[in-house]
Order: C-alpha cells, then sequence, then structure tokens
C-alpha cells in the first residue's frame, strides 16, 4: 500500500522533527488540486494540465464539464443530468440489493430551463459536473428587441443576451431599470449557455 | 328574506298558526335546498335568521313537533340552542325551566323516532342548556330534571326511553368534561366549577343508574338467543359506565392552578411514564360501587354470556356491545389509586385475578386463538386481551404478583411463538405484549442488581428470547431479497427496530445465564455457515441473519451511552460473577468470538466474498456500542467490582491494546475500501471513532498505535479519504485532532496538529496566489477541493481544546486573509460561502476566550470584514430563477448563512464572560459591545420577518438579542431612533411568538432594558431618555414611549392570551421595573380594566386582586433580587385570581 512509506514521516512527527510537507506536494497523489492552468483568455475559458483528458480535442480544450465521484456530490452542487447542467435539490442514497452496493439518486433542476431532472448513479463511479461560471455585468440598456447590453470589466459592452421570457422576472429587471437604480446583473453560464441569474441594486443613479 | 323574530316571540302574544306554519315551511324549504345543493348559501342564510333571531322557541317548538322533515327539526334544536345560551341573561327562570324540559321530553317522547341524530341533538341541547343554567338553579331544581331521567333510565318506560335517557346523561358528561365542552362565552372559571360540582354531587349517582340500567336487562338478553331491543340500552349503559371511567378525576389536586393558563388542555399529557395506558384512579369513594360490590362479576359474567351467543343471529364477535364490554373491562384493569385500600393489598390483588380469569378466555390457549384468527375470526378480541394484560402489567410488581406473572409469561410466549407471519394484528399484538414485558421488566432492572424474577419468569423469558432470535433470524432471511425498504420511512423504521430490540434485550436479560450461551452458539451456527459457502453459494440470506443477530447481541450486552459512559448491564454484571476465569466467562467468549468475525473484514479476500457494505455497517456499529461500554473500561480498577473479570479482559492491560489495534485497523479499511458508502462511512467517523477519541485514556494508547498513524497519514495524503463525504471528513478532522490529547505534553500535540493540517492552510494560501484565481475557482475539481479543506479546517476549529490551542490558532489566523478573498471569489456559491462561514464560527467559537489584546482586535477586525462583505453582496439581490425550488433554496441558504453570523455575534459576545488571556485586566482593550452591536446592524437588514419564521433563525437571534440588552443596556440606549425601534420591532414580534423559549428570551430583554432606565432615572440620569418619554413623528401625533407600550402588551398578553405556565416568572420579573416606570399608565390601565368588568363583584374582586399584585407580601419599590421574588408569587396568586373571569370560552 502506497501509504505505508509515509507512515514513518508521520511516525516521526508525533514525537518531534518536522516533516518535509507532504499535503498535496505530489502530483501523483492529489492530481485534481495540483492544477496547472494553461489559459486561452480569448475565448475566456480554461484548460487544465495533463490530468485533466476526459474532454474531446474536437471541443477546443473547452472543460465544460468534470467527472466528480456520484457519491462526493451534495445538495446545492452541480450535475449534469441527461446532458443539462442541473443544481441538484435532493440527493439520497439506496443499496442494490440489501447487500449489494451504494447508489445515490440525484434530483436536479435544470439552471436554465427549471425543468426537473433525475438520475440514479452507483457512488462510486463518476458523474460529470458542469462548470458553472457566473459573471457580474453593469446594466446599461434594456433594448426594445428583448436584448440587453451589458458593461464589462474591460470597459466594452456585451449585447448578445436576452432579457428573461418569464413575465415576473421581466418585470423585476425593468422596473427596477425605469426606476433609474443602478443594477448589476449576474450572469451564469455553463456549457455552452448563458442567462441571467441574479439582479443586484448598488443604489441610485 | 322574511324575519322571523317577530313571527316567533316568546314573551307577547302567543303568535297565530298560519305564521310558525310559513316559518316551518321556509326552514323545511332550505333544509332540502341545501341537501339536493340548490342554492345553498341562500339556504343557510335562512337557517342561521332562525338561530339568530329574538325568541325563536315558539317557531323551533312547533317545527321539533311539527315537521317532517328530520332536517328541520335537527336545525330547530340548534337554533333553540344557540338563542338561549345567546339571551341566557334576559330569560326568566320558568323560560328557562321550560326549555330543559321541553327538550328532555321531547327526546324521552319520540325516543322510538327512526332518525335517531335529532334526538341526541336535541338531548345535548337539553344538557347544554342544563349546564349554562347550572350553577343557577338550586338542589331542587336539578334533581327534578334528574328525577324525570331516572325515571326513564330505570326503564319504567320501556326500552327506548330507557336509551334516551342514558343518552341524555352522556352528552351530560360529555358537556361537563372541559376538554369536550361546547363553548358557551363564560369564563373558564364557570366550567371548572361546573366539572367540580357534577363530580362531587352526581358522577356516582349517574355510574348507578346506567349500572341498574344494565343490570335490569341483563337477563333477558342473556335469555334470548336473538338480538332484541334491550341491547341496544345496555350498550349505551356499558358506554356511559366507560365514559364515566375515563372521567378526569380530580386526584391531582396541582390541576387547579395550572389549568388557568390554558384552559381545557391536560398538563400530565407528556409525561413519558404513561406510555399508552391511563391510571383510572376515581378515588375511595368508589370502593364500594366498583370493586366490592362484585360489580366487575356481573361484568365479567355478562360477557361471557356474550360469547356464547356470538352464534345467534345479530351478536357477533364485533357488535357494539361486545365491543363496549370489552373495552369496559380494559378500563377496570387500569383501576388504581386509592380506591384500594393501602392497608388490604389482596382486595387489589382479588380484584386483579377476577379480571384475569376472565380476560384469559380470549387469548388462552394462544395457539388455537391464533389459529382461528388464521382462519378468518376477527382478532379485536384478542387484541383487547393484550391490551388488557399491558394495563395490569402497567400497575403491578412481578415480585408482588408472581403468579399473575407466570400466567402473563406463558401467554405471551405461545403468542410470541405464533408471531411469526407478517400481519398486521400480529405486530400489533406483539408490540402490546412486548410493552407488557417492559412493564414487567423495567421495575426489575431498576431495583438494584439482584434479579427478584421468580424463576419461572425466568425460564420463561430464556424460551421466549430463543423464539424471538429464531424468528428475527427467519424474518431477516425472508427479507434479505427484499429490495423495496422505502427510503421515507427508514427512519421511523430504524427508531422502531431500535425500541424492538431494546425491550428484546430487557427479556435476554432477565435470564441471561441461558441467553447469552445460546447466542454464542447462534453466532457460531452463522459464522461456519458463512466461511463453509464461500463462494459457491448465493449466501445475501446468511449475510442478512449475521446482520440481524449482530444487532440483537449489541443491543443484548450493551446499553446505548447517550451521551454518558455506559456501564455493564447490571444484569450480565451479577449474573456471572461467580465465574473467574476469563476462558470461561460467556460474555467474553460472545465478544470475542464477534471481534474475530471482524477482523476477517480486513482480508481482501474474505472482505470481497462476506463482508457486503450493510453487514460491514452492523460490524462497525456493533464495535462503536461494544467499545463503549467494555473496552478499557474506567471501572477496570475498581476492586470490588462484580464483573472484574469482565472488565479487566478487555482493559489496558490485558487484551485491550490488541484489540484497539484491530478497531481502527476495521475503521481505516471501512473508509478506504468501500468507496461511495456514505452510511457505513458516517457510522465509522461519527460513532466509532468519534467516541473512541472522547475518553482520554484510550486516546493515551491510540497515539502510540501505528494504525492510528495510519489513519492520519491517511488523511493527509490518501486521495481516496478526500472522496469521503464532507461532513465526514468534518468529523474525521475533529477525531484526528481530539486525539492529540493523548500525547504526552501540549506542545508535542501543537506539533501534530501542526503536521496534519499545516499543508492544508498552506494550499489554500497558494491557491489564493494564482493570477487567475477568479477563472479557476469555478472548476468544479477546485470547488470541491476548497469546501473538502474548509470541512477539515471546520473540524479542527471545533476541536479545540487548550492543549492544541496554538497550533489551531496559527492554523486560523493563517487562512484569516483567504477567508476574505474565497467569499469574495466564491459569493454566488452558497455551499461554499456557508461553509466559510461555519468555519469562521468554529474557529472563533474555540479561540476568542484565548486571544490576547492585539489578537482580538485583529479578529474583530476580520469578523467585521465578513460581516460587511458578506452584506455587501447580499442586500438588495434578488435571485432572478425560474424555479420556485430553486428559489426555495436560495431562502433556505441565507437563513442558514445568517444563522452562522449570528451565533459568530454569540461566539464573540462570549470574550467579555470567559476570557484566559494573559492581559485580561487591562482596559485598553476592544469595546466587545459596540463591535456586536455594530454587526447586529449591519445584519438587521438582511434579517426579513420572513427568515425569522425558520424557527432556529428566530431563536438565534433572540437570545443574541436579550444577552445584549442584558449585558450592555447602555449601549442601546446610544442608537439612534431608526436602529433602536428597528431592534424593539423584533422584541414585539418576539414576544408574541409561539415557542416558549424565544418568548422568555425576549422578556428576559424587556426586563434588562425596564430596569436598566428604573436604575439610572432614579440615580438622576437619563436611562433611555427620548426613546422611554415618547416622541412626535412627522404627523405630530404623540407616539407612546416603548417602555408604556410594552406594559400595556405585556398586560394584554398576561391577562388575555394563552401562553405556558412557565413563563410568569420571567413576566413577573420583566413587569415589575416596566410598572415601576410606568406607575401612571398602569393605573390607568387598571381602572379601565376594572370599568369594563360586567357586574360589581367581578369589579370588587379585580380590584382586590390589583391591589394585592403590588402590595400584598411587602412589596417595595426597588429592584432587589427578594423583590422580583416576591412579585413572581404576587403576580401568580393574581393570575389565577383573575384569568378565570376574563378569560372565556
Amino acid at each position: 500500500m502506497y501509504y505505508e512509506k509515509k507512515t514513518r514521516t508521520l511516525a516521526n512527527t508525533i514525537c518531534a522533527p518536522p516533516p518535509s510537507p507532504f499535503f498535496f506536494e505530489s502530483n501523483a497523489i492529489v492530481p485534481q488540486i495540483t492544477v496547472v492552468v494553461v489559459s486561452s483568455i480569448a475565448n475566456g475559458q480554461t484548460m487544465s494540465d495533463e490530468e485533466h483528458h476526459f474532454e474531446s480535442k474536437a471541443d477546443a480544450g473547452a472543460s465544460k464539464t468534470y467527472p466528480q465521484q456520484a457519491g462526493t456530490i451534495r445538495k446545492n452542487g452541480y450535475i449534469v443530468i441527461k446532458g443539462r447542467p442541473c443544481k441538484v435539490v435532493e440527493v439520497s442514497t439506496s443499496k442494490t440489493g440489501k447487500h449489494g452496493h451504494a447508489k445515490c439518486h440525484f434530483v436536479g433542476i435544470d439552471i436554465f430551463t427549471a425543468k426537473k431532472l433525475e438520475d440514479i448513479v452507483p457512488s462510486s463511479h463518476n458523474c460529470d459536473v458542469p462548470h458553472v461560471n457566473r459573471t457580474d455585468y453593469q446594466l446599461i440598456d434594456i433594448s426594445e428587441d428583448g436584448f440587453v447590453s451589458l458593461l464589462t470589466d474591460n470597459g466594452n459592452t456585451k449585447d448578445d443576451l436576452r432579457l428573461p421570457t418569464d413575465e415576473a422576472l421581466l418585470t423585476q429587471i425593468k422596473d427596477g431599470f425605469a426606476d433609474g437604480k443602478d443594477l448589476v446583473v449576474s450572469v451564469m453560464s455553463a456549457m455552452g449557455e448563458e442567462q441571467i441569474s441574479a439582479l443586484k441594486d448598488i443604489g441610485p443613479k | 328574506m322574511q324575519g322571523f323574530q317577530e313571527r316567533g316571540g316568546g314573551g307577547g302574544a302567543p303568535p297565530d298558526l298560519a305564521q310558525l306554519q310559513s316559518t316551518m315551511r321556509a326552514i323545511e324549504l332550505a333544509c332540502t335546498s341545501i341537501q339536493m345543493h340548490m342554492n345553498p348559501a341562500e339556504a343557510e342564510a335562512t337557517i342561521l335568521l332562525l338561530a339568530q333571531s329574538h325568541q325563536p322557541y315558539q317557531a323551533c317548538k312547533f317545527i321539533l313537533e311539527n315537521s317532517q322533515v328530520a332536517n328541520a327539526r335537527f336545525q330547530a334544536a340548534a337554533a333553540i340552542k344557540d338563542a338561549a345560551i345567546r339571551e341566557w341573561g334576559f330569560l326568566s327562570p320558568d323560560d328557562k325551566r321550560n326549555l330543559i324540559s321541553f327538550c328532555l321530553c321531547f327526546t324521552m317522547q319520540h325516543a322510538n323516532s327512526p332518525e335517531g341524530y335529532v334526538q341526541v341533538k336535541v338531548s345535548s341541547v337539553a344538557a347544554q342548556l342544563l349546564k349554562r343554567g347550572w350553577l343557577d338553579f338550586t338542589a331542587v331544581e336539578k334533581e327534578s330534571f334528574f328525577y324525570q331521567v331516572n325515571q326513564a333510565i330505570s326503564g319504567i318506560h320501556g326500552v327506548d326511553v330507557q336509551f334516551a335517557g342514558i343518552n341524555f346523561l352522556e352528552s351530560l358528561v360529555s358537556e361537563f368534561s372541559p376538554s369536550t365542552s361546547t363553548a358557551m362565552g363564560l369564563p373558564r372559571e364557570f366550567h371548572e366549577q361546573c366539572r367540580k360540582s357534577l363530580e362531587r354531587d352526581h358522577l356516582k349517582t349517574f355510574y348507578c343508574w346506567a349500572r341498574d340500567a344494565a343490570l335490569s336487562v341483563t337477563n333477558r338478553i342473556i335469555e334470548s338467543n336473538s338480538a332484541i331491543p334491550e341491547v341496544k340500552a345496555c350498550n349505551a349503559a356499558l358506554r356511559l359506565m366507560l365514559q364515566i371511567l375515563n372521567w378526569d378525576f380530580l386526584y391531582k389536586s396541582s390541576g387547579a392552578a395550572s389549568s388557568v393558563f390554558s384552559g381545557g388542555v391536560r398538563q400530565d399529557n407528556d409525561s413519558p411514564k404513561r406510555s399508552e395506558v391511563n391510571l383510572v384512579q376515581p378515588g375511595p369513594a368508589w370502593r364500594e360501587i366498583l370493586v366490592t360490590s362484585g360489580h366487575i362479576g356481573w361484568l365479567l359474567s355478562l360477557y361471557a354470556a356474550l360469547r356464547h351467543k356470538f352464534s345467534c343471529e345479530g351478536y357477533w364477535l364485533d357488535c357494539p356491545i361486545a365491543v363496549s364490554a370489552r373495552k369496559l373491562i380494559v378500563q377496570f384493569c387500569s383501576l388504581a389509586g386509592t380506591i384500594f385500600p393501602s392497608d388490604n393489598v389482596q382486595m387489589h390483588e382479588h380484584h386483579l385475578l377476577q379480571l384475569l380469569s376472565g380476560i384469559i378466555a380470549w387469548i388462552d390457549p394462544p395457539d388455537a386463538v391464533s389459529r382461528a384468527i388464521e382462519s378468518g375470526k376477527s382478532e379485536s378480541e384478542m387484541l383487547d386481551g393484550c391490551r388488557a394484560l399491558l394495563s395490569i402489567a402497567n400497575i403491578t410488581y412481578p415480585t408482588v404478583f408472581d403468579q399473575l406473572l407466570k400466567s402473563t409469561s406463558e401467554v405471551v410466549k405461545n403468542l410470541m411463538n405464533n408471531d411469526s407471519e407478517e400481519e398486521t394484528w400480529s405486530w400489533e399484538a406483539r408490540d402490546i405484549l412486548l410493552d407488557t414485558w417492559i412493564a414487567l421488566l423495567v421495575p426489575v432492572n431498576r431495583n438494584s442488581g439482584n434479579a427478584l424474577l421468580p424463576p419461572e419468569g425466568r425460564s420463561a423469558a430464556a424460551n421466549l428470547f430463543a423464539l424471538i432470535v429464531e424468528s428475527e433470524l427467519r424474518a431477516a432471511s425472508a427479507s434479505a431479497f427484499n429490495d423495496d425498504v422505502d427510503s421515507n420511512y427508514l427512519q421511523a423504521s430504524i427508531s422502531a427496530m431500535d425500541e424492538r430490540l431494546s425491550s428484546y434485550a430487557l427479556i435476554a436479560r432477565a435470564a441471561s445465564d441461558v441467553t447469552i450461551p445460546f447466542l454464542i452458539e447462534v453466532f457460531a451456527k452463522g459464522f461456519a455457515r458463512i466461511t463453509q459457502g464461500r463462494g459457491l453459494v448465493d449466501h445475501t440470506e446468511c449475510l442478512e441473519e449475521l446482520y440481524s443477530l449482530l444487532l440483537i447481541i449489541g443491543h443484548v450486552i450493551a446499553d446505548e451511552g447517550e451521551g454518558e459512559t455506559p456501564l455493564v448491564p447490571n444484569a450480565i454484571q451479577t449474573q456471572f460473577s461467580d465465574i473467574l476465569e476469563a476462558e470461561k466467562h460467556p460474555v467474553i467468549i460472545l465478544c470475542s468470538s464477534i471481534i474475530k468475525f471482524a477482523e476477517q473484514s480486513l482480508n481482501p479476500e474474505m472482505r470481497e466474498l462476506v463482508f457486503s457494505p450493510r453487514l460491514m455497517e452492523a460490524v462497525i456499529w456493533f464495535l462503536a456500542r461494544w467499545s463503549s461500554t467494555y473496552l478499557m473500561s474506567p471501572e477496570e480498577n475498581a476492586d470490588l467490582n462484580s464483573s472484574k473479570v469482565l472488565v479487566e479482559f478487555f482493559g489496558q492491560h490485558n487484551q485491550g491494546k490488541p484489540v484497539l489495534d484491530i478497531i481502527i485497523h476495521i475503521s481505516l479499511t471501512a473508509l478506504v475500501s468501500y468507496p461511495g458508502e456514505k452510511d457505513l462511512q458516517a457510522l465509522t467517523c461519527n460513532h466509532l471513532l468519534h467516541a473512541l477519541v472522547l475518553r482520554k485514556h484510550i486516546c493515551v494508547h491510540l497515539v502510540q498505535l501505528d494504525s492510528w498513524r495510519d489513519l492520519a497519514n491517511a488523511f493527509a495524503n490518501d486521495k481516496n479519504l478526500l472522496l469521503l463525504d464532507t461532513a465526514h471528513q468534518r468529523s474525521l478532522a475533529q477525531t484526528l485532532v481530539r486525539s492529540a490529547s493523548g500525547l504526552r505534553n501540549s506542545e508535542s500535540s501543537n506539533q501534530y496538529v501542526r503536521d496534519l493540517m499545516g499543508h492544508m492552510a498552506t494550499y489554500l494560501v497558494e491557491l489564493l496566489r494564482k493570477n487567475n484565481l477568479k477563472s479557476i475557482a469555478q472548476q468544479p475539481d477546485i470547488i470541491l477541493s476548497v469546501s473538502c479543506l474548509l470541512e477539515r479546517l471546520r473540524g479542527v476549529a471545533s476541536a479545540s481544546e487548550p492543549r492544541t490551542q496554538k497550533a489551531i490558532n496559527e492554523l486560523g489566523f493563517a487562512v484569516m486573509n483567504p477567508v476574505l478573498v474565497l467569499l469574495k471569489v466564491y459569493k454566488d456559491e452558497s455551499a461554499v460561502v456557508y461553509l466559510l462561514l461555519k468555519f469562521v464560527v468554529d474557529w472563533v467559537d474555540g479561540q476568542i476566550s484565548y486571544l490576547e489584546a492585539h489578537e482580538t482586535a485583529a479578529v474583530v477586525n476580520f469578523c467585521m470584514n465578513l460581516l460587511q462583505l458578506y452584506s455587501s453582496h447580499n442586500i438588495g439581490k434578488i435571485s432572478l430563477s425560474l424555479s420556485s425550488s430553486l428559489l426555495n433554496e436560495a431562502k433556505t441558504d441565507k437563513y442558514k448563512d445568517l444563522r452562522a453570523l449570528l451565533q459568530l455575534l454569540s461566539n464573540l459576545c462570549s470574550k467579555d464572560l470567559v476570557d484566559f488571556s494573559s492581559d485580561s485586566n487591562e482596559t485598553q482593550g476592544t469595546n466587545i459591545s459596540q463591535v456586536v452591536y455594530f454587526g447586529l446592524l449591519i445584519i438587521t437588514p438582511l434579517i426579513t420577518l420572513d427568515l425569522l419564521k425558520y424557527p432556529k433563525l428566530c431563536h438565534d437571534y433572540f437570545s443574541l438579542l436579550s444577552h445584549l440588552l442584558e449585558v450592555y443596556p447602555e449601549t442601546v440606549a446610544q442608537l439612534n431612533t431608526d436602529a433602536f425601534s428597528n431592534v424593539l420591532g423584533t422584541l414585539d414580534f418576539g414576544l408574541h411568538h409561539q415557542d416558549i423559549d424565544v418568548v422568555d428570551n425576549c422578556l428576559r430583554a424587556l426586563r434588562a432594558l425596564a430596569s436598566y432606565h428604573y436604575i439610572e432615572t432614579r440615580g438622576g440620569k437619563t436611562g433611555l431618555g427620548s426613546h422611554a418619554a415618547g416622541l412626535k413623528d412627522q404627523g405630530g401625533n404623540l407616539q407612546e414611549g416603548i417602555l408604556s407600550r410594552f406594559l400595556r402588551s405585556l398586560l394584554q398578553l398576561l391577562l388575555f392570551e394563552d401562553y405556558s405556565p412557565d413563563l410568569v416568572s420571567s413576566a413577573a420579573d420583566a413587569l415589575l421595573p416596566l410598572l415601576l416606570c410606568e406607575q401612571g399608565l398602569y393605573q390607568r390601565l387598571g381602572n379601565e380594566l376594572i370599568e369594563r368588568q360586567p357586574n360589581e363583584t367581578l369589579k370588587s374582586r379585580l380590584a382586590n386582586a390589583l391591589h394585592g399584585l403590588t402590595s400584598a407580601n411587602q412589596l417595595m419599590s426597588t429592584l432587589e433580587r427578594k423583590n422580583y421574588q416576591i412579585f413572581r408569587k404576587n403576580l401568580t396568586s393574581f393570575l389565577i385570581e383573575v384569568r378565570g373571569f376574563l378569560r372565556t370560552k
């Protein structure tokens, strides 16, 4: 077993001299954490080092999803169910047969469409977890044709985002904007889709 | 719509027939149209009009007597009642009497009417009116009513009238019992007086009448071979008797005081000991009637006669009369208390034996009975028999009723035998019988040590236990392939199972000399079977059997500690005290064989074959339960202990260390080799390891074990352990740090913690150095590892002990900045935000009292930054999601965050109370109170009234608030008006909360506020200043000062609303300073209240009570401790005096 050779290290540490750092030091042991990011800023997407070779190359290196053991996915986390990025609202575990292995039952809500999706995965298997990104922009304008105009960090504008179609959400944004409040919108993106997810009032104009 | 009032005039000239008839027709029409669903609203209005009209009695009587529509008669009766209760004060004594006797006569005259519900309604109207006038009528008047009823019940007017009479008494008794009485708009005191009066003067008479009525028809029932009308009357009489025995007899003298506060609800419902069985304790006056007159003999013979008739037409096992008779018999089994003279034990014994002899036929011979039930017979009789046994068991001790026990145990044993098939009735019977056994055995086990169970009982218990194990195992193997465990009910079924297993354990321990060897044998068999057939056959059944067996054995040999160190169970300790060699001690043999079995799980091949996750759960559970009792028990040095051999064997100097080593190896295996098995991991982390490190002498050995070092190493390095559920990682981190208490000194302990955790902190710091942090932070793998680290850090923080404080302190300071950066980066990742906050909360909680002044300043500064950062991210933020469940989740997240922030503030507060820092005496330290107020002001805007609906948040918020007001009222006084009214607004909200603790906190806060103001103003200072004086708002209206406002609302609460009596003393503490501050207002309020009373008696009673409140027992106008105590007493007696007539029902 590989941890046998470490025994001595800790055995020593308990008694006295300081050990060499061993936590997350070796790539071989904890691959997920020692991520060397090769970023391609142009498209705002990242690609990690050799450990993350699960996405096909054809996808221009965009790590849209990451594998993660089903047992570690918790409520409030994200998961891909039936190809859709979901927020997990319920996790329960059960066994396949009384003396079988555990499996996880996930109930997720599609973060873009709000549809409910369910999945059952053996808890030692891997699931896909979407890379969900959120960016804040200041709201500059709402156009007649249902698009918004947003101010990016580097001073450019982003004009390709639609307003929500739901009446209630729409009025929340429009009313706030009409009141002349300074609004910041939070845009959520995952797996190639994006949507306005939250709205924050940072004071009157 | 026509009005009825001018038509139905009762006092004036008699209305003419035509009018009465048209009223009747209108009502009939309304009733039919309601039935046909035609325009129900209008019909209801018509009927309501009748009930609300002035003196509609004539019309109602007319309808009752003449209408052919039963519903119309029903509505007329209801109208009489409504109107009479409303107008009672204006009716002349004659009218009142006439109304009652009209109703009574009506029920008697129409006793044979087919529409029973109308008769029942009319007789309940009579009962209600009689109760309404109960205190006005003279004894003679009442007697004349009851004479009529008695005549009817004695049966001289025929069976139907007899039935009607009994029925009337039934309504009367239920009307007089406070929990079932009808609302009359009268003070509670009235209901209470009626109840007492009925119990004192009439209840026994009623019982005798019912008994005589039943007696008078008994012979005819027994003689006839088919159903006869007398059965109906007899059944009603039995029901009435049962109802009277269910009466809440006033043997509890304390009942009077407490019933004032929340009337109608019995206060003793939650007493844990009286599980299902309510004792019937009517007192010695009933002895003659119930016990010595041969009453029970008659009842039993009646039922015996009925049993013979079940084959006849009109009778069957569940026919109403049989059911009532059985219920009454069961009720008699719970007869107890002073009705039996204390110097004559035989009488009670005789009573029970007599009952038992009657009941025994229902359940004996058990096998025949259960066969009959299987073939279609109704099970209710058998279940009633079991219930009766339970009732008897509840009031007797086996030592006293030797022979009783013998017979019950036989019966129980045989019944359990037939119990294996899964049918509802048998489960129910089993549960009742198990309860019976517990009731019998619990006193035995309590009576220190020596088992007093007679030998027959013991052998019965041993046989019974063998049967139980057999049938449990059979059930286990039968269910091995069932996969339909509904996870929703899992928790409930586990706790039910737990309960059942602990009752099995009680039975097993009653005869442990037989049952322990028996368990050894069974376990060995299972073990052998599983090793024989390895790999060849599917042995799921075997696994399931072993699983159940482990659970049973665990329950038998060890108790649940419930937070304390459990001792070796008494029965086991005493039973084997004569065995001196460890190798022959049955318990040691049993434990050793199970540990040997568990050890097999270390072998990968065996693990693959035998140790399924579920079986492993049982193993871990067993080890946890066993080790907390037996492993290195602290008792081992006590010489005189009777179980010395037992505890010594697994002690520190004997087998303790090797076994501990095995256990740690097994736990590591469970964590590493069962990926994704959350339940197993939870048991291992939270149950087994967590319990081990709680005991210091075990820690001493733990840290020397190689296996423990392996575990620590794996924790720091093994990626498998990073895949554990994050909560389990937290628990594991906590456990590992706790074990440092076993190290030699604090230096090595600190070093140990540094080695364990140092690199995790470094990792966090380094993560933040990455310049593309913002983009990589959102990657799922980074989120996962950050969450794991935070959970681990949190686990470490919550394991703070003086010994390891230094290392944990350094750890916290090292990650302070990262925490703030992460909070910014992950502001939209609610799960991470929560972890960050919880880490800070736990760390501050563990560290705050040790911090030196400069450190405190740094920590306070850090916390304020954290609060402001959190607030700036969240205030004014709206989540735009289509999904309502996601919106709800967001709300829950917010609640959890806020709760954590409140906890953080409370933890900061504690610095002022407990401070171990070296410079605690210096005064230039940070002013905690201002910091905490500032914090509170930051987060108060985030707390909405909606969020306060979360009970825990509400609770935390108010306990913090009351703490602040109690400790630093002067800081509150300095708040500006808006902040102040915001804080106090929530206080007002909390005062009317349902949760007692919340109200209590608010009352404490009020007391602090008012007494601060009082003392300050007496000392010539301003106190609360303008806050107390009242303000002019923008419209120029004078707003009351806050103290006056609270005086008003507190008095309102105390006098008119429902609350728990537990609150009275804290309410008194708040009321006293409020009264002293606002004496003028108090006088005014008192006078208003007196003016509002309807009559002179009540006015003077109230005035006296108010006077007594402020002047009894030499109450003075100071706020000393003694004065508070006097005022508490005064307030309690004041409330008892006045709430009875101020509150109405």
